[in-house]
């Protein structure tokens, strides 16, 4: 059991911290009682489940909390395309630079190979074309998802504090280039907690080709508590870890194994009944045998119609693996999961968006492969009905420079001074664009947005007050938007 | 109302208040102020107002409606007067027309939308209705309420804040009189059992033997007692047979690796760099080692500190006090930041943030880029603590070399250097030797080579070839297989490397003259304000040191040693309490100080000051020597009591803080695992220190890698099965069993360790591999020791795990488990057994201690 608990009620006198939260950070966890008679003051056990014995209760530690406000969104899908999609490859458009493929141009930038000030154009290979009805322009890197501009909000101006992978994750996932803090699944985890409770509230779907730069760190529930960090889902074979009996353990058997052990710890608990962490291990047991069957009939993509699955391009060898991800992550949110991020590229090199050698092969790649499975998971969404309590992120860590990395090739280095996201459902407004970079889309130049108002914007669209969901530790109230916190990017909600 | 009549209400209030009558309207607040003094409502009104509407107030309004100086909307909430007054828009609230007040509207969204953020949740839109409609009750008085965000500013450097106990020197409390003397055992038992009586309240009895037993092993050494080990224990009948087991424990080798991994969560330890590559910190493991030896050796821990502050600028540099300054080298290192001057103060902040946390219980790096909100301490007290490590190099640079120079350095004794020296002479002598040799018979064939075969000459590989050609013509077969077995040798000699092994993670520094370090506004190195000089906090009222100037040819600047003089102290108030406190915490759950990193102005209040205080100069007095005071406290009978509630103590004390009874408490992660291996008869805790091993990681877990199983190596099963400790740290892949049971996050500083109950927890220890193979070692081990009798393995393996003899009930309990695994569900004789075994080790009893 955790104690810890979002900082949505009163402030009280403990730095901003709950009560349960301070006594859990002194050292106070032991006192199982005391705990419980605490959580009873501000309601903590009215929010019990009862575990699959229907007698044990559980205190989930991501039981359902209120929002700071009521929210716009219920769940949110990150769509990681880690390694850095090139912005003016994709989204924004930059006519301008039109014939001037090979000049060499005075341009400032700054990536892995260090800070220049000039650099050899490299145009972009893809020919764009106007979308929709808000005209929106995109590359025929993306057909399908071009059908579906009107419910996108293009972010062109968006800004980070590093070009280099391993800090750019970090900062993309927990707000910090240092590591060590929670992700914002964790974060929205800890604020509004999950609403089903035989699956995990934070799931991050990989790349079969490879975790991405720092791994697990990525997905780390940081200074807070385990319970908040994400569960690694597959969308083939086993989904989640150690979910599967051992060979040979039937359930049959298992059963019997747990009712044993629940007889056994019963025992124990008795005299103890005082300690609510022995009731609440009792009942992880029930919770994590009922997972072993939620997570499964979560996974099982074969009771999808051909339709959808043809829709996210299930069938089609490049965009199944993608395809299956997203399906399984509109299984996921339908069940109430609250924060899904599945990752396009894993590895090294070529195996995600970093396309340092061959910019055409690259993209082409990587476009290809998630194209129709996130244009699909838009309109599958939209058809549901779910698309407004859905929001959608789409982006990576940064976007590419506009010119070339190498004195040959098409290459293109990192580039934080300006790069494109998007956004759409869970209140998003469709078929806007914020933001401008410069003409040749090196840096951002209008409504320049760093990370944080990103953040913030998602957890305003999730009905959070970026300023306020704080978290207690290291002698301060930590944010996700950091101490001076951020605004929502107001123009696109 | 509508949006059209509120502007028109905005309009005319605006009128009024700027135009006509200001006079008269201020007037007319007072009157209405008057009508209803605060003072009037009734107390239920008043419990509601602080209880459920302040809050509120606080949380919602106070950004624009609290502060002093930027207000919105010209409308303050602080206090009545300037509700009912309201803002540009009118006044928020008619007492005379509650329900169309413009407050109400505002926080339903019906003509302002109040707060921008989104709307209330409908229960405080609720609350506010019921308060508006009330005539907003509120305290009497009508003080405006505080707005945390400006409440105060910082805390001043004064007379007020310098008497905070913890800034204060250490007195030697008096141990207080108590009148069930029978129950003191030591001055420890006096101070807790005072509070006790003075509450009305009696300490629980003392725990059960094996209890207590148990208590004791893992408390030192993180372990379980054998079951050889119990029987001895038990059949001892002296009454000083809980002391000699103290002392036996306490002179174990293994209780260094309990408590140096205590030690090891504070200064955040691990073994690689994180980021992108998280590379491994060369030769990190001796700091483990040599912190594992420090405690095993009961080094006094002033000198446990000094080590590692100073260890290389103290008189005699030891290759141990060399290797303890490896504590700087432990936290995170980006080796490829996008700024590295900023990165350099990120690191030295790191370096600052654990030394004041963890050894002075204060949080200094709060104070990096304004003055500490919380405490009396300055900005530029930060900076001039800073200073004291202003000459420190990185890390390293990019990796590789750069790591080798700035954070390497030889621990080798002169005797080792020496034949280290000789050794690479030797090998170069010979090296020469042969290579005449070799020239010599080279010769012989030289003025015979045509011209092709000099080509082939050239390559000294070839040369053989060609002296074959020409055996028995100019040279002799002899000369060949000499020159053949010359050329052997060189090759071997080649391939010598020196022995280099001895070398240590350091600190280093740039030279004997650090950096000018300056206080940087906003803790930005692009904006450098005044120079600082090294000086300690000004809350201690201590001049600043006199830095010795630094010997000809010094490669540090002295600084660190200086620091350590004044931490490493018995004048310091803060260190021998902030230490005592933590041999407490571990001992008891919880500190006297259960904020064991914050002894400042907002950290808990200690529960039993007077004892602390006694603890922290009992410990100085006895020449800080851990041991003893694990003694000490171990051999009181608060330490000894029973964990058992009584419902009247739980009901006047809920959260135990008078120490009525002992807290119960969860395997740690690494008592988790160690455990299963020890109960299953396969912990190899024989085997200490050295490089860290790496035990069995799924696939499934290094598919998160970018590179799946990069930066992971492959041990025997000999040193998998090695204590917990020694397992390789690797920040970005945490061995799952650890990360599970809340092993500490390495990334920062971790006082106390989180204790979650999980489902994953659940399926790991059900279905995981770890937990299934050490299971079916377990049940091996049980069908070697009790033949075939199933009845005897069930008895074992319960002994085994729970320290303890079964009861008959849990006996049966487990036969009839696994004949019911045979019988119903099919399994095989082995496989029940097994299934049995996972069983026992899923216990609560196993994990929980009493």
């Amino acid at each position: 059991m955790s104690e810890t608990r979002p900082n949505n009620r009163s402030r009280n006198n403990f730095c901003g911290r709950t009560r349960r939260e301070f006594l859990w950070q002194t050292g106070g966890g032991f006192t199982g009682v005391a705990m419980a008679g605490l959580m009873g003051n501000d309601g903590f056990l009215a929010s019990q489940a009862v575990a699959a014995d229907g007698v044990t209760p559980f205190e989930n530690p991501l039981a359902p909390k209120d929002p700071h406000f009521v929210p716009k969104a219920k769940n949110v899908i990150f769509l990681f395309m880690y390694g850095g999609p090139s912005h003016i490859d994709t989204f924004d458009y930059k006519p301008r630079m039109k014939g001037m493929d090979g000049k060499t141009v005075e341009v400032k930038t700054f990536g892995r190979g260090g800070r220049r000030n000039n650099g050899r154009i490299v145009e972009t290979p893809w020919k764009f074309n106007q979308y929709g009805q808000c005209g929106q322009w995109v590359s025929d890197l993306f057909p399908n998802l071009a059908t579906c501009v009107d419910d996108i909000a293009f972010l062109h101006s968006m800004t980070a504090d590093s070009p280099i992978h391993g800090s750019a994750m970090l900062m993309m996932n927990s707000g910090r280039i240092l590591s060590g803090s929670p992700c914002l699944g964790s974060w929205l985890n800890y604020g509004l907690g999950s609403e089903n409770e035989d699956l995990p509230g934070f799931v991050v779907m990989l790349d079969p080709r490879g975790g991405p730069i720092s791994g697990a760190k990525n997905w780390s529930s940081g200074y807070m508590p385990a319970d908040f960090q994400a569960t690694v889902m597959r969308s083939q074979g086993e989904p989640i870890l150690n979910l599967q009996r051992p060979n040979g353990l039937t359930e049959g058997m298992q059963r019997h194994l747990l009712d044993t052990l629940r007889d056994y710890n019963k025992d124990h608990q008795q005299p103890r009944a005082d300690n609510s962490n022995l009731a609440a291990r009792i009942a992880s047991y029930e919770l994590a045998f009922k997972m072993q069957t939620a997570a499964p009939e979560a996974t099982d993509l074969s009771s999808e119609t051909e339709a959808t699955q043809e829709l996210y391009g299930l069938g089609e060898k490049r965009s199944e693996p993608f395809g299956r991800q997203c399906l399984l992550a509109r299984r996921l949110v339908e069940r109430g999961v609250r924060f899904v991020q599945i990752y396009s590229g894993g590895n090294h090199n070529d195996a995600n968006w970093d396309a340092h050698g061959d910019l055409k092969h690259n993209h082409d790649m990587h476009a290809g492969e998630t194209d129709k499975p996130i244009a699909g998971l838009i309109k599958d969404l939209k058809q549901r009905g779910m698309l407004k309590d859905t929001l959608i992120v789409w982006g990576g860590e940064f976007g590419r420079q506009p010119t070339a990395e190498y004195a040959r090739g098409t290459g293109r280095d990192h580039n934080s001074f300006g790069f494109t996201m998007w956004m759409a459902g869970g209140g998003i407004k469709g078929g806007v664009s914020v933001g401008k970079t410069d003409e040749l889309g090196s840096t951002a130049v209008e409504d320049r947005m760093h990370v944080k108002r990103l953040h913030a914007t998602i957890l305003h669209q999730m009905g959070m007050d970026p300023d306020r969901l704080s978290y207690f530790y290291g002698g301060l109230d930590q944010k996700l938007v950091g101490v001076e916190g951020a605004e929502p990017i107001r123009q696109i909600i | 109302m509508s949006r059209f009549k509120n502007i028109v209400t905005a309009l005319l209030a605006l009128s009024v208040s700027i135009g006509v009558l200001s006079g008269t309207a201020r007037a007319q607040e007072k009157t209405d102020e008057k009508k209803k003094p605060a003072s009037s409502f009734k107390a239920d009104q008043l419990r509601f107002f602080e209880k459920d509407v302040k809050p509120i107030l606080v949380a919602r309004c106070f950004k624009c409606h609290g502060a002093e100086k930027k207000i919105k909307g010209g409308l303050r909430l602080t206090f009545r007067s300037a509700v009912l007054k309201g803002g540009d828009s009118g006044p928020a609230v008619d007492v005379k027309k509650p329900a169309d007040s413009l407050f109400l509207e505002a926080i339903n969204f019906e003509s302002l939308e109040m707060p921008p953020a989104g709307k209330l949740p409908a229960k405080e839109i609720a609350i506010l209705t019921r308060w508006v409609k009330e005539g907003l009750p509120w305290t009497p008085g009508d003080k405006p309420l505080v707005n945390p965000a400006e409440a105060g500013g910082s805390p001043e450097v004064n007379d007020e804040t310098r008497s905070f106990w913890s800034y204060r020197p250490m007195k030697r409390p008096v141990v207080p009189a108590v009148k069930q003397k029978g129950w003191v055992q030591n001055p420890i038992d006096a101070f807790v059992l005072e509070k006790l009586e003075n509450a009305g309240l009696t300490p629980s009895a003392a725990a059960d033997r094996v209890v207590l037993l148990r208590r004791a092993y893992y408390d030192l050494l993180g372990l379980p007692p054998t079951p050889e080990e119990v029987q001895t224990f038990l059949d001892d009948d002296s009454p000083d047979a809980y002391e000699k087991l103290i002392d036996r424990l306490l002179e174990s080798p293994h209780y260094g690796e309990k408590w140096g991994r205590h030690w090891l969560d504070l200064v955040r330890y691990a073994e690689t760099n994180s980021y992108e590559r998280d590379g491994p910190k060369p030769h990190v493991w001796r700091y483990r080692d040599w912190v594992i030896r420090s405690l095993n050796a009961d080094k006094p821990y002033d000198q446990f500190l000094r080590e590692q502050l100073a260890g290389d600028e103290l008189e005699n540099p030891t290759p141990e006090s060399l290797i303890a300054t490896g504590f700087y080298r432990l936290g995170i290192w980006d080796d490829e930041p996008a700024d590295p001057e900023l990165a350099l103060y990120d690191d030295l902040d790191d370096i600052l943030l654990v030394t004041g946390q963890v050894m002075l219980g204060m949080r200094i790096n709060c104070a990096r880029c304004h003055e500490h909100k919380l405490d009396p301490i300055p900005q530029a007290d930060y900076y001039r603590l800073l200073s004291f490590f202003g000459g420190l190099t990185r890390f390293g640079v990019r990796g590789g070399d750069s790591i080798a120079q700035r954070s390497l350095r030889s621990i080798r004794t002169p005797q080792q250097e020496e034949f280290r020296k000789r050794a690479i002479v030797e090998n170069d002598q010979q090296k020469k030797t042969i290579a005449a040799k070799m020239a010599a018979i080279e010769k012989l064939i030289q003025g015979d080579l045509s011209p092709e075969e000099k080509q082939t000459f050239r390559d000294a590989r070839k040369r053989i070839d060609l002296l074959k050609k020409r055996v028995k013509k100019l040279v002799s077969q002899q000369q060949v297989d000499e020159y053949a077995a010359l050329r052997k040798r060189r090759d071997e000699l080649n391939r010598f490397r020196p022995p280099n092994g001895d070398m240590a993670l350091c600190v280093t520094e740039i030279g004997s003259k650090p950096r000018q370090m300056h206080r940087l506004v906003r803790g930005s190195p692009q904006a450098k304000a005044e120079k600082v000089q090294p000086g300690f906090p000004s809350i201690f009222g201590i001049a600043d040191p006199q830095i010795p100037a630094a010997a000809a040819g010094a490669k540090t600047a002295g600084r660190r040693r200086v620091l350590a003089d004044w931490i490493a102290s018995k004048d310091n108030p803060r260190t021998a309490r902030v230490m005592a406190n933590r041999l407490w915490q571990f001992h008891f759950g919880r500190g006297i100080v259960r904020s064991s990193n914050d002894f400042g102005l907002q950290g808990t209040e200690p529960t039993h000051p007077e004892l602390l205080d006694w603890l922290a100069t009992e410990f100085t007095s006895r020449g800080w020597r851990m041991k003893a005071m694990h003694k000490l406290i171990m051999l009181s009978n608060t330490y000894r009591m029973s964990s058992r509630a009584d419902s009247r103590s739980l009901a006047k004390d809920p959260e135990n803080d008078l120490f009525w009874r002992f807290n119960m408490r969860r395997l740690t992660a690494e008592e988790v695992r160690d455990s299963v291996l020890a109960v299953n008869g396969s912990l190899n805790s024989k085997e200490m220190f050295g490089p860290s091993i790496y035990t069995i990681i799924p696939a499934e877990v290094l598919a998160g890698q970018s590179q799946p199983g990069s930066g992971w190596g492959k041990s025997s099963p000999e040193e998998r099965a090695r204590r917990s400790v020694y397992i390789h740290v690797k920040r970005s892949l945490m061995v799952p069993v650890l990360e599970s049971f809340d092993a500490a996050d390495t990334d920062g500083t971790c006082p106390v360790r989180f204790s979650t109950t999980q489902p994953t927890q659940a399926l790991g220890m059900l279905n995981g591999d770890f937990l299934n193979r050490e299971a079916t070692v377990f049940a091996e081990l049980l069908k070697k020791q009790a033949a075939d009798n199933q009845g005897a393995q069930v008895i074992l393996a319960l002994r085994r795990a729970l320290q303890r003899e079964p009861t008959k009930k849990e006996t049966t309990r487990g036969l009839k488990f696994i004949d019911d695994a045979k019988k119903r569900f099919g399994a095989s004789d082995d496989d029940a057994l097994k299934y049995f075994c996972l069983l026992v080790l899923n216990l609560n009893e196993f994990l929980y201690l009493d």
